[in-house]
């Protein structure tokens, strides 16, 4: 009877998820900064909040579902299955990440578009108005 | 075995809710004081009762869902049961989240553009 090596799998699989959703998250809120700045025009204070919160969302989401995939359903014996079994697990995950990161981005850019064109109705309305009093 | 991996999950999850919870405290504050028009007291009393309410609904799931653990023998079953059940809890939180700002998002909208009223 040999030992199974899954325990071993679980050990190397956790730091690396952790250390690569922490990673991507940190770059990812580090830089939105400037896009909620833009989006809530320079009201610091509700734009760093509302940074923070989608930081815990992600961080929630995207380590709960790393955890949630984490089981390993049959024993491994060897090295070469572990290395497999690790790199289809961690490279799957890596390219969910990747989907969130865009579509993160996605929902910044977009944000970001609907707060300019609010701005500029805002801007319109108020020529409009000047124009009109200036008539009178 | 049973009672050594419950007592690291309550441990993790306890964590989890309770930092976790103190952000949502700290953040949600501005909203709330956006959504009552600048009405400091009534805002500090709501968000700690949201609070209050918030941990009773997670510990609460959390210590619930321990009656549904099947018996375990070895450590990495152990590390496999504790994992998913604190992925649940994290994945249930993140959709509860999501849930809430939506919520805000549109009850705003409905007041006015959160975006708009500075001006």
């Amino acid at each position: 009877m040999k030992m199974s090596l899954n325990f071993i799998a679980y050990l190397v699989y956790l730091p690396i998820v952790i250390l690569l959703t922490w990673y991507v998250a940190h770059t990812l809120f580090k830089n939105s900064k400037a896009f909620m700045l833009d989006i809530f025009r320079g009201n610091a204070e509700i734009a760093l909040s509302t940074n923070k919160l989608f930081e815990t969302g992600f961080y929630l989401l995207n380590l709960g579902y790393a955890l949630l995939i984490m089981e390993i359903a049959r024993e491994i014996y060897d090295g070469r299955t572990l290395m497999e079994i690790l790199s289809t697990k961690i490279g799957g995950f890596s390219i969910y990440l990747g989907i969130m990161l865009f579509f993160n981005l996605y929902l910044f850019f977009r944000g970001r578009r609907i707060s300019r064109e609010r701005a500029k109705h805002v801007v319109v309305a108020k020529v409009t108005d000047k124009d009109t009093s200036g008539d009178r | 075995m049973n009672t050594f991996a419950y007592i690291i999950y309550l441990f993790l999850t306890y964590l989890i809710t309770v930092h976790v919870g103190l952000i949502f405290y700290r953040n949600g504050r501005v909203y709330i004081l956006r959504l009552l028009h600048g009405d400091e007291k009534l805002t500090d009393f709501i968000n700690r009762i949201l609070l209050t309410g918030y941990y009773l609904l997670n510990l609460g799931y959390a210590a619930l869902m321990i009656s549904f653990w099947k018996t375990v023998y070895t450590w990495t079953e152990m590390m496999t049961t504790i994992s998913i059940k604190t992925g649940q809890i994290m994945l249930t939180l993140a959709v509860i989240h999501f849930c809430n700002m939506g919520i805000i998002l549109f009850i705003s909208h409905r007041h006015h553009p959160i975006v708009n009223n500075k001006n």
